[in-house]
């Protein structure tokens, strides 16, 4: 035999351990109460703070706004005279066009008017296509997509 | 299209006048200063305009906002022309929306010149949003009054006697 003598193995001097099976809780640094308390205290200071952003973009906007409204009479003056002139325009490039046609009239349906019940000299509104009728389909192209460039 | 004859149009020649040559930041730029020194005209030119909405009415309104408008540009341009395009061009560059915010610096500069020069002030920021009174000789349109149809039927007068029903009238709970 190898060896001779037996060494049983035992339990380390003076006993194992204890095992350790106490539970222990994780630290907690703020109560239930104290949770709760600071999300409305936090959301309150947010809260805040959004209104204040909320009205600085407010502000900016009618400062934008303020000012359009400032230019506005002026543009729409410009605008009055171009769109009078545009109409003028139209209604010679019409009777230009149609000279050659046997009873027409300008602006009517061979004599029919569009607006039986108006006075003859009302001014109406012109509809999108009748206004760039006679352009070429290149301006009318681009003032319908303007939105698209501008 | 719908424009006959008989919709009398102003010419050619009436409706050409000298037109405010500038681009968007620059009239952007002048916005408030020039609202202000144009109120009356920019005020008398609205009124008509939403009063009779018709363009062929107001026309030597038009004339008289754009040459005020003129010449408050021409004064800003023989006075204060550098801190305007100071001014200008800090708005065009700073914000792809043209913002005032950005710019508040160039905008005290060209203020002080405005003010010493000019003798305007520069309008609260919401002052054209505001609702104002606006005092004018124009005179009142007419009020239209209600559609009077000739064959409607006619009224009875009103001193006919109402005698009280013979039978009364029939009443469950509500009517």
């Amino acid at each position: 035999m190898a060896s001779s003598t037996f060494k049983q193995d035992m339990p380390p001097e003076g006993g194992y351990k204890p095992i350790p099976y106490k539970r222990i809780p994780a630290k907690t640094f703020f109560s239930g109460w104290a949770l709760i308390g600071g999300y409305l205290g936090m959301t309150a200071g947010a809260a805040y703070l959004y209104y204040l952003n909320c009205k600085a973009v407010h502000a900016r906007e009618l400062e934008a706004r303020s000012a359009s409204f400032a230019i506005y009479p002026m543009l729409l003056a410009e605008r009055d005279r171009a769109y009078l002139k545009q109409l003028r325009k139209n209604r010679e490039e019409e009777r230009e066009l149609m000279k050659n046609v046997e009873g027409w009239k300008v602006g009517t349906w061979y004599g029919e008017p569009i607006y039986k019940t108006e006075k003859p000299d009302t001014l109406q509104d012109q509809l999108y296509h009748e206004y760039y009728v006679h352009s070429s389909f290149k301006d009318y192209k681009k003032r319908a997509h303007l939105s698209l460039i501008s | 299209m719908g424009v006959t004859d008989d919709v009398i149009l102003p010419t050619e020649e009436e409706l050409t006048v000298p037109e405010i040559n500038l681009s968007g930041p620059a009239l952007k730029a002048g916005a408030f200063h020039l609202g202000k020194a144009c109120e009356n005209q920019n005020n008398e030119f609205m009124l008509c305009r939403n009063e009779l909405g018709d363009p062929r009415k107001c026309i030597n309104e038009g004339k008289a906002v754009t040459n005020c408008a003129m010449n408050f540009f021409r004064q800003i341009k023989k006075t204060c022309s550098g801190e305007f395009m100071q001014y200008v061009n800090c708005l065009d560059k700073s914000s792809p929306d043209q913002a005032f915010n950005p710019c508040r610096k160039t905008q005290a500069v060209l203020d002080k010149c405005v003010k010493d020069n000019l003798g305007i002030d520069r309008p609260p920021y919401d002052y054209y949003t505001r609702v104002h009174v606006h005092k004018t000789a124009r005179p009142r349109l007419p009020v239209e009054g209600p559609t009077v149809y000739e064959d409607a039927t006619p009224r009875l007068p009103e001193d006919i006697p109402k005698p009280e029903a013979k039978y009364g009238s029939r009443y469950i709970f509500l009517w």
